[in-house]
């Protein structure tokens, strides 16, 4: 695992993967010397006994060597050597087993042979078919050696089984350390996590979360610094808020009285000479504009809050605003996407937004489609299982690839509209359509429409993320 | 004529909005007080309200709850406020409809027909009389009971549960709702019709918690269930 790949795994997992490896290195360090030690102790053991048992043997041959001819075979067949031992007799260059066996004797190194003729026992460790095995010679008379091999295979046996028995051991060890890690990183990450979802809580504008406060003085000074974080936060919001509010009702007072009186003169706008029935023409139309513009101000103003998500029938909501704008129903495409669950006659997939929200999202783009691109063509409505893709298509100009960014912007209009004086609209129109989108944590953008012509895409995930 | 009550405390808005209301052929009286509206009502009833919510002395929540005891006259909500508590409080108070100001005159005087319209009880075919459990609807007498009791529905209660009885079984989206009951033909407030219904519940079912008949269809609306 690369230090990159790790880091890309989080916090988390580098203190898991940290404890691991520790304790992967102290118990291999461990198992290492504790294995090395006992094969030394065990071999040296070993070594001891077979020189014993060599010298013992040989011993027991002086004597029977002692006759004037001496059946070698049957002196050998004397000694009581088990199973493991093997002894042999190198006498005037001539070997003496118990058995017909060559390999016996190739076994013995010829280093060895020589320094025990010239009078000295020795002890060599060497491999017999391929087996440990001890080699251990012992001077008799002169002209006469004796060997004695000793099979060390029960000796490898065990040393595999501690070997195994360790390494199993060092497993359990790492396994454990991770497992540590892992408990005491989720003890240590607790805090974060709790600052985590607390802040998720405020992001999504429910400014009463908080913090507990912690007994760890190091971690409480966190859970105390975010907690006043919030109450400023949440304080300034709340100023906010008020001020809106408050600019919202004195906005709204003076506004319901001109429209209010508007209308009565708009209403006898034929009694009016024509100079005063010109003058209460515009009047009509600039209170209207005035209005949806402060409406949409104050829309604008209060949109950074969260959606108020419902479950909603999202194809009748875009067919009911669809007809309410004067389009024809063909305009609309309803495509069902994952097989939702669909209606008796229609495609239909109840998705939870908020349907104030989607429905001013719509109108907006009608609207724009309407002022800048000649009319709305097409409204395309995917609805999946968890998301909802809406797509509104016109046959004006389009959006120049370097202006697609900017007409979210507030009071950007399109060149069109500017080179007409931007009589029409608010300018805010497409800043709420994509502040509404946000509000659903999803995503807007505009493209060419294939055939000339615009296209807007919101795609608002048709669930609580 | 039909007579409309204006409860509103900015005097400019009561002008223009008696201007213009009376230029739509309603006969109208204007008071800037809730006390004053009460008195103006025992004294001169009147076919239809509009209530400020914010006003000097007893505030407008106060003022709809005052002139539902007195009757069911179709109250109207205008005001500058537009948070959904405001909306919902007003509604539960007993308000029948909620619009926010400023509200071009045509929209209000669409909202005041649509409040004064009898309930439909559409088809000819339709028997005079229809149970759904305990519940009996008498929609040529105006009755609603329960039982043996006679359940008092106001006016736009007693319309959204002729609009259910005329579909019983079927489901009516909250938008179908809001265009049969409160003459909505633009996308209109959907909470419009929930605090209606949760009022309704209250009144014709034994359980509102756990409703029989009044039922809620997750994402698509309401049904009337026999």
């Amino acid at each position: 695992m690369s230090s990159k790949g790790l880091r890309a795994r989080g916090l988390r997992a580098r203190i898991t993967a940290v404890f691991a490896l520790g304790a992967l290195a102290l118990s291999v360090a461990l198992a290492g010397a504790t294995y090395e030690l006992t094969r030394q102790s065990l071999l040296d053991e070993r070594e001891r006994a077979a020189v014993r048992a060599a010298y013992f043997d040989a011993a027991l041959i002086r004597q029977g060597l002692g006759g004037d001819d001496p059946d070698l075979a049957e002196v050998l067949r004397s000694l009581d050597t088990g199973e493991t031992r093997r002894p042999l007799i190198r006498r005037d260059g001539q070997w003496f087993a118990r058995t017909a066996d060559d390999g016996l004797t190739e076994a013995v190194p010829q280093r060895l042979q020589r320094l025990v003729e010239q009078g000295t026992a020795a002890v060599q460790r060497v491999s017999l078919r391929a087996e440990p095995a001890l080699v251990v010679g012992v001077p008799l008379q002169e002209g006469a050696t004796y060997y004695e091999l000793t099979e060390l295979s029960e000796l490898r046996d065990t040393l595999t089984v501690l070997a195994t028995v360790l390494g199993l051991v060092a497993l359990v060890t790492t396994l454990a350390g991770a497992g540590v890690g892992w408990w005491a990183s989720r003890r240590v990450l607790r805090p974060l996590g709790n600052v985590a979802s607390a802040a998720g809580s405020i992001a999504s504008g429910d400014f009463t979360a908080r913090v507990g406060r912690d007994r760890d003085p190091d971690l409480d000074k966190l859970a105390v610094a975010f907690n006043r974080m919030v109450d400023e936060v949440s304080a300034r919001s709340e100023a906010d808020r008020r001020f809106a509010a408050d600019v919202s009702h004195e906005l709204r007072s003076p506004l319901q009285t001109l429209s209010a009186a508007t209308s009565v003169l708009d209403r006898r706008r034929d009694q009016l000479d024509d100079r005063s029935a010109a003058a209460v023409a515009l009047l009509t139309d600039e209170v209207a504009r005035f209005e949806s513009l402060v409406t949409d101000l104050l829309e604008l103003a209060r949109s950074d809050r969260a959606a108020e998500r419902r479950p909603t029938d999202v194809a009748a909501l875009t067919r009911g605003v669809a007809e309410s704008r004067g389009l024809p129903p063909a305009v609309l495409e309803v495509t069902n996407l994952d097989g939702a669950a669909p209606g008796v006659d229609e495609p239909t997939a109840v998705l939870e937004i908020d349907p104030r929200r989607f429905e001013q999202l719509l109108v907006n783009l009608i609207d724009n489609a309407g002022k800048h691109g000649g009319g709305v063509v097409r409204i395309g409505l995917s609805l999946g299982k968890d998301a909802v893709t809406l797509e509104v298509d016109d046959e004006g100009p389009g959006v120049p690839v370097e202006e697609r960014d900017l007409v979210f912007d507030r009071f950007a209009r399109g060149r069109a509209a500017s080179a007409r004086g931007g009589s029409e609209g608010t300018g805010l129109g497409l800043a709420l359509v994509l502040q509404h989108t946000q509000a659903h944590r999803g995503t807007v953008l505009v493209t060419d429409r294939p055939g000339g012509g615009a296209r807007f895409r919101v795609t608002l995930p048709g669930r609580p993320s | 004529m039909p007579r409309l009550l204006i409860v509103e405390d900015d005097d400019r808005i009561r002008l223009s909005l008696r201007l213009a209301l009376e230029d739509e052929g309603y006969s109208v009286r204007d008071v800037p007080t809730a006390e004053a509206g009460l008195a103006e009502h025992r004294a001169h009833p009147a076919d239809l309200v509009l209530v400020d919510l914010m006003l000097p002395g007893m505030d407008g929540f106060d003022c709809i709850r005052a002139m539902r005891r007195l009757g069911d006259v179709p109250i109207v909500v205008v005001s500058a406020r537009d948070d959904t508590h405001d909306v919902v409080a007003a509604l539960e108070a007993g308000a029948d409809d909620y619009v926010v100001k400023p509200v071009a005159v045509k929209e209000l005087s669409a909202r005041l027909r649509a409040l004064r319209r009898r309930a439909s009880g559409s088809g000819e075919d339709a028997p005079k009389v229809r149970r759904f459990g305990e519940i009996e609807l008498r929609p040529e007498a105006g009755e609603v009971l329960l039982g043996d009791e006679q359940v008092h529905l106001t006016r736009t209660e007693f319309r959204l549960l002729c609009e259910l009885a005329d579909q019983t079984g079927r489901v009516l989206s909250r938008q179908q709702l809001l265009d049969r009951v409160w003459g909505y033909d633009v996308y209109g407030d959907e909470r419009l019709v929930d605090v209606h219904i949760g009022r309704l519940r209250r009144k014709v079912e034994r359980d509102p918690a756990n409703p029989a008949h009044v039922l809620t269809v997750r994402g698509l609306g309401y049904k009337l269930s026999p």
